[in-house]
């Protein structure tokens, strides 16, 4: 595994389909050894990205680079770069091993390799049947297994976890990281915050084709953090006159109850104090990773 | 390891022979040619019986191959269907992203095309034009007389072509109806249009370089007469070739532009 620190980088990668534009102006980059989630709402252009890195979909403009050079400069690419963008990219007709021999081919990567990744996708006692007749889940795994073929440095995977049932899910986080942790290169992309807080370590998150965010899980909880207070109070009426006159957003949850935002529970509690009111509960809470990415992606959202 | 046109070429094999539609294509085509040229024999035979001139060496070998005239359409979308199969299956993809570089695809596809096509319809044109004399009899043409294996390989040779038009016009177009509806234009509705939309001696001019008729002088021994002007079967060859040729350039050219 060479020993960079940047395996892919998008530098004003930008994409155009007729008036709409898809990816406007990314730039980011991939470390290897660890997962990193790309992440944003449907539409934001995830799978355009991702289609440019292997040399699927031409930038209007910009550049991306794996390992240095534009994918289709690599003289053996499914060495280098891994990819699973539509698990149902097979013939129908065709069984699995002959899909991916047909793909080991290319390479001269030899039947035992077709072997080895079956097995660990879970597909051998299913590889000489149609493909067509595969379920979601199992179009996954072989769609897995083709990015698995050339042993790259370089895994990239598009909402693979879409179809697969709690097994399958399980099963695809613990390969992401097991990827990463032999130091490869692991890009997987998520409309799904649930999904990358339990396996990426970094995030690139885009929205409306721009990039939002490219930062660690840590950090963004950190960032976006809105952070409120949730207040209990008999003297709930006078209590939310005194914090609104103090600069704090208040929304009521039922009577007694409400949350305060822009006030640290400290300076609420000082506040009913002053006033002279009773407090039954002063709660901080902290934003969940999925409200921050909420808060982030809400202006990227596409209404259509 | 490392991409090599040759291993692409023997993934374009892979590709083709693990299709059970493959097999079932190039069968249909063997045992219609074979089966629809006998019958023809036989049908010459019974004429011949009611007191019909025996048929010439010409004549034998046209109704021994008519049926390839109409079996080179099925090869022509076979032709389409080896990419436009990838296309309507989103198997392209995987293509596209094993062989970044795209045009080696196309060139193993067709290298795949006439490696496979070629010994099978050589096969087929042979034992149709067996099976044809036989059921004709003793006034059949034999494999002896003059020009008669050329007419034979000129067959098969034709059909070939006509699969790598096919194959130009889907990686063109992408979608098979599309492509299907192309080729049968450019087959079938060409030939008859140019007649009417033409004036008189052009038509005949034209005529003969449009790629149906081209590939029947491939294997016409009746040269330059009815029922209209022909090729030479060597400018025949040039002409289909040609054909093809800028077909599929043309199919390179839009693989190379167009996003995968």
């Amino acid at each position: 595994m060479p020993s960079v620190e940047v395996m892919i980088e998008a530098q004003a990668l930008t994409k155009r389909f007729g008036g709409t534009l898809a990816v406007d102006e990314l730039s980011f980059t991939v470390a290897p050894g660890q997962v990193t989630g790309f992440l944003g709402p449907n539409g934001a252009g995830k799978s355009t990205t991702m289609r440019m890195i292997v040399g699927l979909d031409r930038p209007t403009a910009g550049t991306v680079t794996v390992a240095g050079r534009p994918y289709r400069e690599h003289p053996a690419p499914l060495c280098q770069v891994g990819s699973l963008l539509d698990a149902k990219a097979v013939h129908r007709g065709r069984s699995a091993r002959n899909h991916l021999l047909a793909l080991a081919q290319t390479h001269g990567i030899g039947r035992g390799r077709v072997d080895e990744v079956l097995e660990t996708v879970g597909l051998s006692t299913v590889a000489d049947r149609r493909a067509g007749g595969f379920s979601l889940g199992m179009g996954q795994r072989l769609g897995i297994a083709a990015a698995l073929l050339g042993d790259p440095a370089v895994v990239i995977l598009d909402e693979p976890v879409n179809g697969l049932d709690p097994d399958g899910v399980l099963w695809v986080r613990n390969l992401l990281k097991g990827l990463a942790a032999e130091g490869r290169t692991v890009l997987v992309s998520s409309h799904l915050m649930s999904e990358m807080a339990v396996t990426a370590e970094h995030l690139v998150i885009v929205g409306r084709g721009r990039l939002l965010a490219d930062t660690t899980v840590a950090d963004l909880i950190a960032r976006v953090a809105v952070g409120s207070v949730l207040v209990r109070s008999p003297d709930a009426g006078e209590l939310a006159e005194l914090l609104t006159a103090h600069g704090a957003a208040l929304t009521a949850v039922e009577p007694g109850l409400f949350q305060a935002a822009g006030l640290g529970a400290e300076k609420i509690g000082e506040l009913a104090r002053g006033g002279g009111l009773a407090l039954h509960e002063l709660t901080p809470r902290r934003a969940s990773l999925e409200e921050a990415y909420m808060e982030l992606t809400r202006e990227a959202v596409e209404y259509r | 390891m490392r991409i090599t046109f040759a291993r692409v070429v023997r993934s374009e094999f892979t590709k083709l022979r693990s299709l059970r539609s493959t097999w079932l294509t190039l069968g249909t085509v063997l045992l219609l040619a074979v089966g629809l040229a006998a019958a023809i024999g036989y049908g010459v035979r019974r004429s011949v019986q009611s007191g019909e001139p025996a048929p010439s060496v010409a004549d034998a070998v046209a109704v021994a191959l008519l049926p390839m005239d109409f079996l080179m359409l099925v090869i022509g979308v076979f032709g389409i269907l080896q990419i436009s199969g990838e296309y309507g299956s989103g198997a392209i993809r995987a293509t596209l992203t094993a062989v970044p570089r795209r045009w080696p695809v196309l060139g193993a596809k067709a290298v795949a095309l006439i490696g496979l096509t070629a010994p099978v319809l050589a096969v087929t044109c042979l034992a149709a034009f067996l099976a044809c004399q036989a059921g004709i009899g003793p006034d059949g043409a034999t494999l002896g007389d003059p020009a008669v294996p050329r007419a034979i390989a000129g067959a098969a040779g034709a059909a070939v072509l006509m699969g790598l038009l096919g194959l130009g016009i889907g990686a063109m177009l992408r979608h098979t109806a599309g492509a299907i509806t192309t080729l049968v234009v450019l087959l079938m509705v060409v030939p008859v249009l140019l007649g009417p939309v033409l004036p008189g001696e052009r038509e005949e001019k034209v005529l003969k370089f449009v790629p149906a008729l081209a590939g029947q002088a491939m294997y016409s021994l009746h040269g330059d007469g009815a029922p209209f002007e022909m090729l030479t079967p060597g400018a025949a060859v040039t002409v289909l070739v040609g054909w093809a040729a800028a077909l599929l350039l043309g199919g390179v050219a839009v693989l190379r532009r167009r996003d995968g």
